[in-house]
């Protein structure tokens, strides 16, 4: 199956040995939008490589940029005003959100629930327009700088009236047709099955692993940005089947509202950046971790002094860690829902690809 | 054993080094708690992590300046902390732990491929991210394949 997956539109392969209808193994080829990511950014420098890293993913462009950034601002010392840290917990649910109603979408298509499909893509399109209302921008939207963010929220609480017109759709049918409907249960409970020894050892991260009972989750682990100051719940599901990530994603749809809310209320006022106009960095290596909407995204950053680009960039993604699990989830299962299962991962291939 | 019944998850760090066996103590620095030593064997430190539950979480690699070689930081999380372990690379290669680790299986895979490092006791599946080409193009400012103890590279073992 593949490299062109039959709903997602992004390139990778999967070559599976059936019995029948059975699947018995499977093996997986990625690559196909190999672009050296990580090799470019030690030709650009501290301001490009920041525009160069929002491009690793179309969906959590923020997110990188956010990692990025964390990992410069250890290696310049800078600490982001308590205002750049709401902001940037903000806009990282609203891509969370963006991310999992978008999800949302394609796995309705996928189980054939063709009518969810349009509803999630409305919802999602709203999403945007608030990300839009932010930052001027619906998919690459520049907020992150070393030392803050680039733009402020002049209104936060005419953005939480979005939020809130948002959240009662979700309630009204996300939500609901996801957790009681038939057709989801019939289409997902049961089925690609990754068990929570197999999530432990392949190395699992985000709602992946969460469906499969590991409690894992960045944002209250170890927190970043504004984190620490918010009240929030980590959904866990132990079934580890499609229905169970699919569980937990629409619950974290919630806590993501939850977690908007109080970020908007509660936002500090004062600046949005450190304001430094010459950027020192020391020598050295800096790790940051983020918990995108698909899981762990860590960058390692390397820089000499005085020097204008970094010197090496790792970007270990989400999509990398959680892929090679799809060989477990598809073995037993029935072709028919290998497309499903692939999805029920969310996986990136952008991101993986780098 | 399930090491985390007997050490409460506190002491989990304080008790990694006793662990393997080594004096050194952990040295916090660029958001990673880091522990360096000259006696730290890799298959080892893979074997503790086991025993510990970290999740393995990626290896990078790094290509040192002039002919100082390559350097191999291995990063595993224990509960929300991030912990370094570096290797500099005698002769461009180093002990696969795929065989302890399953996670480590692509990150492998891509470090052969773009910096040309030899995981040995592992096989290598077609090249992840360039099928067909020569490993080392990616990320390695010059692109010779390691050769094992065979003569041939990893990639060459594979299709002999």
């Amino acid at each position: 199956m593949g490299p062109y997956h039959p709903a997602l539109e992004e390139p990778y392969k999967l070559d599976m040995i059936c019995e029948g209808e059975t699947v018995i193994d499977a093996k997986l080829h990625i690559g196909f939008n190999f672009r050296g990511i990580e090799h470019l950014a030690e030709s650009r420098n501290y301001i490009q490589v920041i525009a160069l890293m929002e491009r690793v993913c179309g969906i959590c462009s923020n997110i990188h940029t956010l990692t990025l950034c964390q990992a410069m601002e250890q290696l310049t010392n800078q600490t982001p005003p308590p205002r750049a840290q709401y902001i940037r917990v903000v806009v990282a649910e609203l891509e969370r959100l963006h991310s999992h109603v978008l999800w949302a979408g394609i796995a309705a298509k996928l189980m054939g629930f063709k009518t969810m499909f349009m509803t999630c893509f409305e919802i999602r399109e709203k999403v945007m327009d608030v990300l839009q209302a932010i930052s001027g921008n619906r998919v690459n939207y520049s907020m992150n700088s070393i030392g803050g963010v680039n733009r402020d929220i002049d209104d936060p609480l005419a953005v939480l009236a979005m939020i809130e017109q948002l959240e009662r759709e979700m309630v009204r049918t996300v939500i609901p047709i996801f957790t009681t409907s038939t057709t989801a249960r019939s289409r997902c409970a049961g089925i690609g099955v990754l068990t929570n020894q197999r999530a432990i050892s392949c190395g699992t991260v985000g709602p992946t692993a969460r469906a499969s009972g590991l409690p894992q989750d960045l944002r209250r682990a170890a927190p970043y940005a504004a984190y620490s100051e918010m009240e929030f719940e980590v959904p866990v599901q132990h079934d580890g089947d499609v229905r169970a990530r699919l569980l937990v994603r629409a619950l974290e749809i919630m806590e993501s509202c939850k977690i908007l809310r109080q970020a908007l209320t509660k936002m500090p006022s004062g600046d949005i950046n450190t304001g430094d106009a010459k950027i020192v960095f020391s020598t050295g290596t800096a790790t940051s971790r983020v918990e995108a909407p698909r899981g762990e995204v860590m960058y390692s950053v390397s820089w000499k002094e005085n020097s204008r680009n970094p010197s090496r960039v790792h970007v270990r993604t989400p999509t990398f860690a959680n892929m090679p699990a799809i060989r477990w989830m598809v073995m037993g299962a029935r072709l028919a829902d290998t497309p499903l299962i692939q999805a029920s991962i969310d996986p990136c291939y952008s991101c993986t690809d780098r | 054993m399930n090491a985390v019944a007997i050490i409460p998850e506190q002491n989990l760090l304080q008790a990694i080094p006793e662990k393997l066996g080594i004096s050194e103590r952990w040295v916090e620095k660029g958001g990673v708690h880091w522990l360096a030593s000259d006696t730290l064997h890799v298959r080892d430190l893979a074997a503790v992590m086991n025993k510990c539950h970290a999740r393995f979480i990626t290896i990078t690699a790094y290509q040192m300046p002039g002919d100082q070689g390559l350097r191999l930081e291995y990063h595993w999380d224990v509960n929300g902390n991030v912990l370094g372990f570096s290797f500099q690379l005698a002769a461009n290669s180093i002990e696969s732990i795929y065989d302890l680790c399953e996670a480590v299986d692509w990150i492998e895979r891509e470090i052969h491929e773009g910096f040309a490092i030899d995981f040995t006791g592992r096989e290598y599946e077609p090249l992840l991210l360039r099928q067909g080409d020569t490993p080392g193009v990616n990320l390695r400012e010059t692109g010779t394949p390691n050769k094992t103890a065979t003569g041939l590279s990893a990639q060459e073992e594979v299709k002999k």
